[in-house]
């Protein structure tokens, strides 16, 4: 089960609105590479995992996920505090305000809504664990791309958390396919399917 | 930073290490000299905890541990005072 801890995995406390920025930065709420797909990837993952180390592991990460999905929502919504409709609409802000107003919507920085074909549920572990480290690699590099453009430290500071946190997982991920690999014959890795064949 | 904020700060710095930890015993089990850390940090935890609940009453709202009131009323995480 889920039970709710009212409080922020890391803070957020962003003084200075900036809806340009926040269009950029929802796409890590909906997008491609966002949190939401990346905790929905994991947390369905887990089910076809055949061993406990890495039913624990996509148990956990994609638990973390939740946390950061909220983080990225507040961000999201401090960013668009206070705004007049001059400033929504010099910053670009207007595309996405006129559907939403100041609402969180789970939505790619392009407009694209967020969709569940942004990831894979293949029930092949190895398939799996190798998208979860490429996911992880493009959740990096998409918060360093949000980088370039932020320069408020009140914004970079919560970013650059989310932005470790990948690698982190990433290495985690990296260990679990090594948890996989060891167990599998070594000269053929894709002889059988340890999930499938399991049943 | 209040003095209190700053507590509640440590506390949730030592519960991240844990957490931290926590991760790297799901692909390392048997590594008992993480596994001793972990406790290390579970413990330095518990007694923060303590302190702060007994200066200022509950940390880390959650529905089991607070009042219908403080629940409803207590800034959201996304709101910039509970930050």
């Amino acid at each position: 089960m889920f039970m709710y801890e009212k409080r922020l995995q890391h803070p957020v406390n962003i003084k200075n609105p900036n809806p340009k920025l926040a269009k950029i930065i929802i796409t890590q709420y909906g997008g491609p590479h966002g949190e939401i797909g990346a905790s929905l990837r994991y947390l369905s993952q887990r089910y076809a995992m055949p061993y406990p180390e890495l039913r624990a592991i996509l148990t956990d990460i994609g638990t973390e996920e939740l946390s950061h999905l909220e983080m990225v929502g507040t961000i999201v919504y401090q960013l668009t505090r206070n705004l007049t409709p001059e400033q929504i609409q010099e910053a670009g802000f207007d595309t996405y305000f006129v559907d939403h107003t100041t609402g969180v919507y789970p939505i790619a920085a392009s407009g694209t809504p967020f969709s569940a074909s942004t990831f894979a549920v293949t029930g092949d572990t190895i398939a799996d664990l190798h998208e979860d480290l490429s996911a992880e690699q493009k959740a990096r590099m998409s918060y360093d791309n949000i980088l370039r453009f932020a320069d408020d430290p009140d914004v970079r500071e919560p970013i650059k958390f989310l932005r470790a946190r990948e690698i982190v997982h990433f290495q985690r991920f990296g260990e679990g396919l090594r948890i996989l690999t060891d167990k599998l014959d070594s000269k053929n890795f894709y002889a059988f399917n340890p999930s499938f064949d399991k049943h | 930073m209040s003095e209190k904020e700053a507590l509640r700060r440590r506390i949730y710095a030592v519960e991240f290490a844990s957490w931290e930890l926590h991760l790297f015993l799901d692909t390392h089990p048997n590594n008992n000299e993480a596994a001793k850390k972990q406790e290390e940090y579970r413990e330095r935890a518990r007694k923060l905890r303590k302190e702060y609940e007994e200066k200022y009453g509950p940390i880390g709202e959650t529905p089991h541990n607070t009042s219908r009131w403080a629940w409803i009323s207590d800034p959201w995480p996304w709101e910039k005072e509970a930050n």
